[in-house]
């Protein structure tokens, strides 16, 4: 079920096919994530463990050694064909729960890439954790359509190079800017969006820094 | 039988099992991704579902064996077995898990066991219901009648009825899940 990761080449500009990783030890699970993210028209790889999560973006400790922190950037990683948009983790799994695995990835070459946790509790403290370790949006499974269309901002947002200021706004109501000198995103998300209150975790309306 | 007969009775099935609690929201979702492409994204996913979870019960039951019980382990099972079940909407599946999980919790090994067997119960009675669903999707669609997916196919006016019946049916879903 693993798709090849779309190559543009040099930069996205029309049309850019959008690439997830998905991660979830369900299979059931996965099979209701690739037909979400296909409907959505994104192209998606599912793995079912943090760690073949890892093993797909080079992070395994073997593989980290064959290159360094600093010559590895994502830009060098899409050269040699390796795109990913936005990473899903499940929070809950045997083994590299999805906070391990977000606080690897935020502590990679791949930190810019938005990574979004779910999970089928309802835990304030957990997802006050995943927010706080970078985590761009925490949804309660089961997913919907309408819960993909909530990541639109931040796939956008992957398009953007670090290097750049971008500010803009969606249709959602999100103001994203970029800060060019510590790639830091700060996203502002206005409180009672229209969502019903049972898909959304209680820290609706916290500004994210 | 009359092909929309066939399509009548596939969609009192599917409002009986929503108003009996058997089903809820999210088997409606999984219809709505449904389409040309993936005619059949609905069974297979409930197939998938099927095919892994006798394993997890399977395990369940094994651990509930041991002495003295591995709690958190079947805690881990457990939660990993409600998240597949709520996935596919099974919610009366789900609630059971819900039960078990807070006797697991309480270290209350028998309410485990009593909880176990519902679990299993609900499990199976869903299980043969989906069976004859989709049993008469099928004979609907051997029947010509008009397709529950999204489809290029289907004639407008067909379309058309079977979509202001289905937004009748959802509002009614969406207004019980929110009160």
């Amino acid at each position: 079920m693993e798709l090849q990761a779309d190559v543009s080449g040099t930069q996205q500009t029309q049309n850019p096919h959008f690439h997830v990783l998905a991660v979830d030890d369900s299979l059931t699970e996965r099979k209701l994530l690739e037909r979400l993210f296909k409907e959505s028209s994104c192209e998606v790889t599912l793995v079912d463990s943090g760690d073949k999560a890892l093993e797909y973006l080079r992070l395994l400790d073997s593989q980290e050694s064959e290159s360094t922190a600093s010559s590895t950037s994502t830009r060098s990683l899409q050269k040699e064909g390796l795109k990913v948009n936005l990473i899903m983790t499940d929070y809950s799994m045997p083994g590299m729960s999805g906070y391990d695995l977000l606080k690897r990835v935020k502590g990679s070459s791949w930190k810019d890439i938005p990574v979004v946790v779910m999970s089928s509790e309802n835990v304030p403290s957990r997802i006050s954790m995943c927010l706080e370790e970078g985590a761009e949006e925490f949804l309660l499974k089961p997913l919907q359509l309408s819960d993909l269309k909530k990541l639109q901002p931040h796939l956008l947002k992957s398009l953007v190079y670090p290097s750049k200021v971008v500010n803009s706004s969606t249709d959602s109501g999100n103001d994203i800017a970029m800060n060019s000198t510590n790639n830091n995103v700060v996203i502002k998300r206005k409180a009672a969006s229209p969502d019903p209150l049972e898909r959304r975790p209680k820290l609706q309306g916290l500004a994210v820094v | 039988m009359d092909k929309n007969r066939h399509l009548q009775r596939q969609l009192d099935m599917k409002r009986s099992l929503l108003d009996q609690g058997y089903l809820d929201e999210q088997f409606i979702q999984l219809e709505e991704l449904q389409d040309d492409d993936n005619p059949d994204f609905v069974e297979e996913t409930v197939t998938t579902f099927y095919n892994n979870s006798a394993r997890f019960l399977q395990n369940i039951e094994h651990t509930l064996g041991d002495c003295p019980i591995d709690f958190p382990k079947l805690d881990n099972y457990m939660h990993h077995f409600k998240g597949s079940s709520s996935s596919i909407g099974a919610t009366r599946v789900k609630n059971e898990c819900t039960r078990f999980i807070e006797y697991c919790q309480a270290a209350n090994a028998q309410g485990c066991v009593r909880t176990f067997l519902q679990v299993k119960q609900e499990h199976a009675i869903l299980k043969a219901k989906l069976e004859t669903y989709f049993q008469m999707a099928k004979s609907r669609i051997a029947a010509g009648a008009p397709s529950l997916c999204r489809s290029k196919n289907t004639s407008f006016a067909e379309f058309a009825s079977y979509r202001k019946y289905k937004l009748f049916r959802k509002s009614d879903i969406v207004y019980r899940y929110l009160k």
